[in-house]
């Protein structure tokens, strides 16, 4: 289907897949090969690329770039001029990414390409760009992918009628510790003039910390 | 001597009891002085609020004189210049609203967004939007919390569930107004003309979802923060002693853009659309997830639904 392309040896990576997750790792690569891919035929996108096709009957999605976002883009400005290292490693230069994703399954170089450093790749080595992640995550979190394709995982974005425009993945998960953050709430709604917050009893203890409210 | 101690403590608590209530008198006395005449707007306006039809018996021209009144007695008010519309239902459109449970994580914004978007009163207690923190496994809304306010959410062992108006296909509330200032619109929502409510509050004990909500002060907003872009049936500013509830942002959704509290949702929880466009969102988790409405029993058919993944 499609023509090998030169590599580095990825036998580590293969190692790391079996030794963490034989099963998951071909479930992956099954579910990666129903995701239907076709060869770019946009121009600022490298023939080597490819693109989202989409879902049967899943309706066309316009997603919000996010090159643009990226803070070290383009990699090329310090990779160019740097000899690639393929050993698993962690990285504590620059990026100071402790990946807290996959279990110790996956690491750099699971998702970036070793080649072109401007580019993420898939499980089966392609290079994807930045703008178009979701292919990347979707080569793991099937599920996921295709509830964000029929826009049901993720956000639209301003309006209901119309373009659909959704968010990329990494717009909302930071693609190296994917898990939403827990974080303060916003205030709670007032008790009423004149009442008091009562304990709640069917609880125990009340469930909250704050001081005592008026 | 113990007695006369405690006798002199509780005359100096009647004194201070005394002098707060008077100085409260005193205070309301001004505030009743500082309302300028005819309720903040000129004599023609406030005459011709007072023979105001009701909503759906209005000519074009009535609207029209309506929404600027409306402005009008805003800029008096609040010193803000606001865009009052009267944007119509669009054809083929009913607005439906699903929330994923197992997404929400009880971080509160979309209330936050919700009070910015429907000029709320900031320390009022209308809020359209109650977030429910729940037991894992319990679905009893008796137990639920909703002024949970701990350091970081979510808590271990907890879920959230955030609780609107659900917009039924049948509601109850319409049925116990006794001025019918409360209808079914043709896209589905449920709105109040502010201006005929009587402020009975039958609507509210009639409601299963604690979606109504009586405004007992005019809302304090600061003029900066007031959202100018507003709707007759929405959020414009309301009078003082009506009932008001979500009504899915209908300045927004009619031309449409998305509510304020599914912008403002960070973790993509809630979908909303059209119901009767079968490629929207909406139809796919209605096909394709194990959805569930509150207190279906009672036969309301909330527009509303709740699932999990």
């Amino acid at each position: 289907m499609k023509t090998k392309r030169d590599q580095p040896d990825f036998g580590y990576l293969s190692k790391a897949l079996n030794a963490g997750a034989g099963l998951a790792s071909a479930a992956v690569i099954a579910s990666f090969f129903l995701l239907s891919t076709v060869r770019a035929q946009d121009a600022t996108k490298t023939d080597e690329m490819i693109r989202f096709e989409g879902y049967p009957g899943a309706p066309e999605v316009e997603v919000v770039p996010r090159k643009d976002e990226l803070f070290f883009f383009p990699c090329d400005q310090c990779h160019a001029s740097m000899e690639p290292n393929p050993e698993i490693r962690p990285l504590d230069t620059m990026h100071d990414t402790g990946i807290d994703h996959g279990r110790g399954r996956i690491w750099c170089l699971s998702c970036h390409d070793f080649e072109k450093r401007d580019y993420l790749r898939t499980l089966l080595g392609e290079p994807v760009d930045f703008d178009d992640a979701y292919i990347v995550c979707g080569g793991c979190h099937a599920n996921r992918h295709k509830d964000w394709a029929f826009g049901v995982h993720g956000k639209r974005v301003a309006n209901w009628a119309g373009t659909r425009t959704q968010y990329n993945c990494t717009h909302c998960h930071n693609a190296h510790s994917p898990a939403i953050p827990a974080r303060p709430p916003k205030p709670p709604p007032p008790v009423r003039a004149g009442l008091k917050r009562e304990r709640d009893a069917d609880h125990g203890e009340s469930s909250t910390n704050s001081t005592e409210q008026e | 001597m113990s007695d006369k101690a405690d006798s002199k403590e509780e005359k100096n608590k009647f004194e201070m009891a005394r002098r707060s209530f008077l100085r409260g008198i005193g205070m309301s006395a001004a505030a009743t002085a500082a309302t300028p005449a005819w309720g903040g707007q000129t004599f023609s306006d406030a005459f011709a609020d007072f023979f105001q039809k009701h909503y759906q018996r209005m000519s074009a021209e009535e609207i029209e004189e309506a929404l600027e009144r409306i402005e009008r007695k805003a800029s008096l008010r609040y010193g803000v210049k606001i865009d009052c519309a009267n944007t119509p239902p669009q054809e083929g459109v009913v607005f439906g609203y699903a929330i994923n449970i197992s997404r929400c994580q009880g971080y509160r914004d979309c209330v936050d967004a919700c009070v910015k978007e429907n000029n709320l009163g900031r320390d009022s207690q209308v809020q359209y939007i109650r977030v429910l923190q729940m037991d894992r496994g319990d679905t009893n809304l008796e137990h639920s919390e909703h002024y949970y306010d701990p350091a970081e959410v979510p808590v271990e062992g907890k879920y959230y569930m955030p609780v609107q108006c659900m917009q039924c296909d049948d509601p109850p509330c319409v049925k116990a107004c006794p001025v019918e200032a409360t209808w079914m619109e043709p896209d589905g929502v449920v709105v109040v003309d502010y201006d005929w409510c009587i402020g009975c509050r039958y609507c509210m004990t009639a409601c299963p979802y604690w979606a109504r909500h009586f405004n007992w002060t005019e809302p304090e907003i600061p003029a900066e923060e007031m959202n100018p872009d507003t709707h007759f049936l929405g959020n414009r500013p309301r009078p003082r002693g009506v009932v008001e509830k979500c009504h899915f942002c209908l300045q927004r959704t009619r031309k449409g853009r998305l509510p304020a509290c599914q912008e403002a949702c960070p973790t993509g929880a809630r979908i909303f659309g059209n119901l009767l466009d079968p490629d929207s969102e909406i139809r796919y988790v209605l096909a394709n997830k194990q959805v569930f409405r509150l207190k279906e029993d009672l036969g309301t058919e909330p527009k509303f639904w709740y699932y999990s993944d």
